[in-house]
């Protein structure tokens, strides 16, 4: 039977003795509890029928100088309701270790070894503690979000070397590749194990573009930081920057006017077009259809043109700001706009018809670099790789922002979790969006565009925020600090838990093949390293 | 194939219909044109990350389409640096790209150039200063030609490239 009460209630239930605090964090339930029995509460919260909570996001925070206390958050998103809910635990004084969950949820995994790295706390009982973010020539003790760590310290570089894991036995060799590779792509290494031409093992090495962005944050002011958020990572300027945005809003108290938000709609949904477009042109370049892939260039440059000419900027920096947006549109724009999209759709559907009259294209998307829904779900993978997997999960239905609770979009799945699939979650997209965009322009209230904040956001207080931008799930958690100052700023963007994901997509596929699935994942590097 | 060709027509050519790049903001020494001299007929491109935030990539990306098609100038992006003539470089520096950036200037064969492309490349940009960053290029590698922005336009790009090509008769500037 299903328990129908609140997840609250029932895990308070079930967990009287282990639950030291109830509350809600501008609307969402948060629960403290103690942290030997953290690992228990989780695997109740995931495994429970009438729950089956995915661990969205763990994150860490320092107290200092405030308290002398770490605090340690998990974000879980309980499959069966959409809900949100909250555990919370707290480290004090001179306490490093706190109970690792990763035995219980795979989702936790790197999660865990980001806050070992960058806070030096330790996740006792996590089998795999080999660095994440600090490269083995960062100095030992050098954890960057402790408070006491300056942020422009320095690092100095040692001798060391990752343990790659070892697969032995007869002909079975190592393909490394990378950092830099072949494209114009990031940087970023894989290490195959193989023996003939399929994959046995293949394991992801990233954090080669850490910036320290998280740390930067720190050093802004909370108004003042929505360039940043533009630039951790390029291609998603508008959702990086809405999830910030929301994330300080919320804090002060803004409520967003109807105008504002549809323009904000409109531009997330401009952003998600060009990179789709330009995704689907690069998965027929990886199979060497160079056709598709020079009109999807085409089409993606032309989007990106209108962009400039819309905003100023072809990724649309600088249109979301906090309280708002920062540039209006007139209606002849607007119009433009749709006389442009509409011949767009009639252009790109002509090449999708192209694309799938070609056998020998289509032969190389089915059943290359399957992500099974079950691994999937382990993993709590997300966004256009998850739903391509059969994770029916989209933010912009389930926790609806921006202008999406009236617009309401459909959202595309698919079970096979090839390449194809996501190509296929790619292509309704493209139409959903241009749907969207052309609903924008019909129902685009009059109003003003900024809306000034009720209170200044007070020091101490934290805010999250989400968006579905067009990888995925964005995540911030901003915390105020002294004097309008950011204390800290969680970025997650959704490569960081679609990647862990793409080992197990690779495994049994052929070596040559990879490009293939990194492209139809095609996560971020920059966005993930931060 | 009778719906291929039929798309072919219908779209034409649309190599050069981008808004003009105007001047580079910075502008091209005339050391570097006189560096790049051997290679003004045909100039083979590595493109090496330092830690950008991927939107320099994809502008260097878009010279590769075909509204911008930057082989008819004769330059090619090349898979490896070994085949290289020019590296461009785009991110600030990362502690952890160092010493790839370094090994990757060794390995390109010399005469070389080395063109810094947009403004973390050329200032570290917003990253400036960050424990994770050490840049910018010119700090571990000489560099010849710089493109701010950020992150610059595919036009203005063309623009220095073909400034790169001033005396070559046959160039279109
Ligand atoms: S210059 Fe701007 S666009 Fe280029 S990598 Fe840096 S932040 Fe990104």
């Amino acid at each position: 039977m299903i328990d129908a009460r609140p997840a609250v209630e029932q895990v308070q239930a079930a967990f009287t003795q282990a639950i030291t605090e109830v509350c809600a964090v501008h609307g969402v339930p948060m629960l403290r509890v103690k942290k030997q029995d953290l690992p228990t509460i989780a695997h109740f919260l995931h495994t429970n029928p009438g729950l089956r909570g995915s661990l969205s996001l763990l994150w860490a925070v320092d107290h200092r100088p405030r308290e002398a206390r770490y605090e340690l958050c998990y974000l879980f998103t309980l499959a069966e309701r959409k809900d949100w809910l909250l555990l919370a635990t707290d480290l004090y004084g001179d306490e490093r270790e706190f109970p690792s969950i990763t035995p219980h949820l795979h989702a936790a995994k790197w999660y865990e070894r980001e806050i070992r790295d960058l806070f030096g706390l330790i996740p006792v009982g996590h089998p795999d503690l080999r660095r994440l973010v600090r490269h083995e020539h960062w100095p030992k003790g050098s954890h960057p979000l402790k408070k006491d760590f300056p942020w422009d310290r320095v690092l100095g570089r040692v001798q060391g070397e990752y343990a790659f894991r070892k697969i032995h036995g007869e002909g079975v060799f190592e393909v490394p590749v990378g950092p830099i590779h072949a494209g114009i792509i990031e940087p970023g290494h894989f290490r195959f194990s193989v023996a003939g031409e399929p994959i046995m093992q293949l394991e992801v090495r990233h954090f080669w573009t850490h910036r320290g962005v998280e740390k930067l944050f720190e050093q802004q002011r909370l108004t003042e930081a929505v360039p940043l958020s533009e630039r951790v990572s390029g291609d998603t300027s508008v959702g990086h920057s809405l999830a910030y945005c929301q994330a300080v809003e919320t804090l002060q108290g803004v409520e967003v006017s109807p105008r504002a938000r549809y323009l904000r709609t409109l531009f997330l949904e401009l952003e998600r077009l060009h990179n789709h477009i330009g995704d689907v042109g690069a998965i027929c370049n990886d199979t060497a259809y160079a056709l598709a892939h020079a009109h999807c260039g085409r089409m993606k440059e032309q989007l990106m043109q209108l962009n400039d000419r819309l905003t100023g900027s072809r990724f649309l920096r600088g249109v979301n700001c906090v309280g708002g947006v920062a540039l209006d549109l007139s209606g002849l724009q607007l119009a433009q706009v749709e006389v442009e999209l509409n011949t767009l759709e009639q252009d790109f559907s002509a090449i999708e018809k192209i694309v799938f009259a070609n056998a020998s294209l289509t032969e190389r998307l089915e059943n290359t670099g399957i992500l099974t829904e079950g691994i999937a779900w382990d993993h709590a993978v997300i966004g256009v790789v998850g739903r391509a997997s059969g994770i029916d999960r989209d933010l912009r239905r389930d926790r609806p922002f921006a202008a999406y609770d009236v617009l309401q979009p459909k959202v595309a799945l698919y079970r096979y979790g090839d390449v194809r699939a996501r190509m296929r979650v790619r292509l309704d997209e493209i139409h959903e969006s241009i749907r969207l965009i052309r609903e924008v322009r019909r129902g685009l209230p009059l109003g003003r565009l900024v809306t000034r904040p009720m209170h200044e956001a007070q020091s101490g207080v934290w805010a999250l925020s989400a968006v579905e931008g067009w990888r995925g799930e964005i995540l911030y958690v901003v915390m105020v600090g002294e004097a309008g100052r950011i204390h800290r700023c969680k970025v997650r963007d959704p490569s960081f838990v679609n990647w862990p994901a793409i080992q197990w997509a690779a495994l049994g596929n052929i070596v040559p093949d990879f490009p293939l699935i990194n492209k139809s994942f095609n996560l971020s590097y920059a966005g993930n390293d931060l | 194939m009778f719906r291929i060709l039929k798309k072919s027509l219908q779209t034409g050519v649309v190599t050069g219909q981008h808004p003009a790049g105007g001047a580079p903001s910075e502008p091209v020494s005339q050391d570097a044109i006189e560096k790049a001299k051997p290679f003004r007929r045909s100039m083979t491109i590595r493109e090496v990350d330092t830690g950008s935030c991927n939107a320099c990539e994809m502008e260097m990306n878009a010279l590769a389409n075909p509204v911008y098609d930057v082989e008819r100038f004769g330059v090619h992006i090349a898979a490896s640096p070994r085949h290289a003539d020019a590296l461009v470089v785009t991110g600030p520096v990362t502690v952890n790209m160092e010493r790839a950036l370094k090994d990757v200037y060794k390995a390109t064969p010399d005469p070389k150039i080395v063109i810094a492309v947009g403004d973390c490349a050329v200032t570290c940009g917003m990253f400036k200063g960050s424990y994770a960053v050490t840049g910018p290029v010119d700090r571990h590698i000489p560099v010849d030609v710089r493109i701010p922005g950020c992150p610059p336009r595919p036009a203005e790009i063309l623009a220095v490239l073909a400034k790169l090509r001033q005396d070559d008769p046959d160039a279109d500037t």
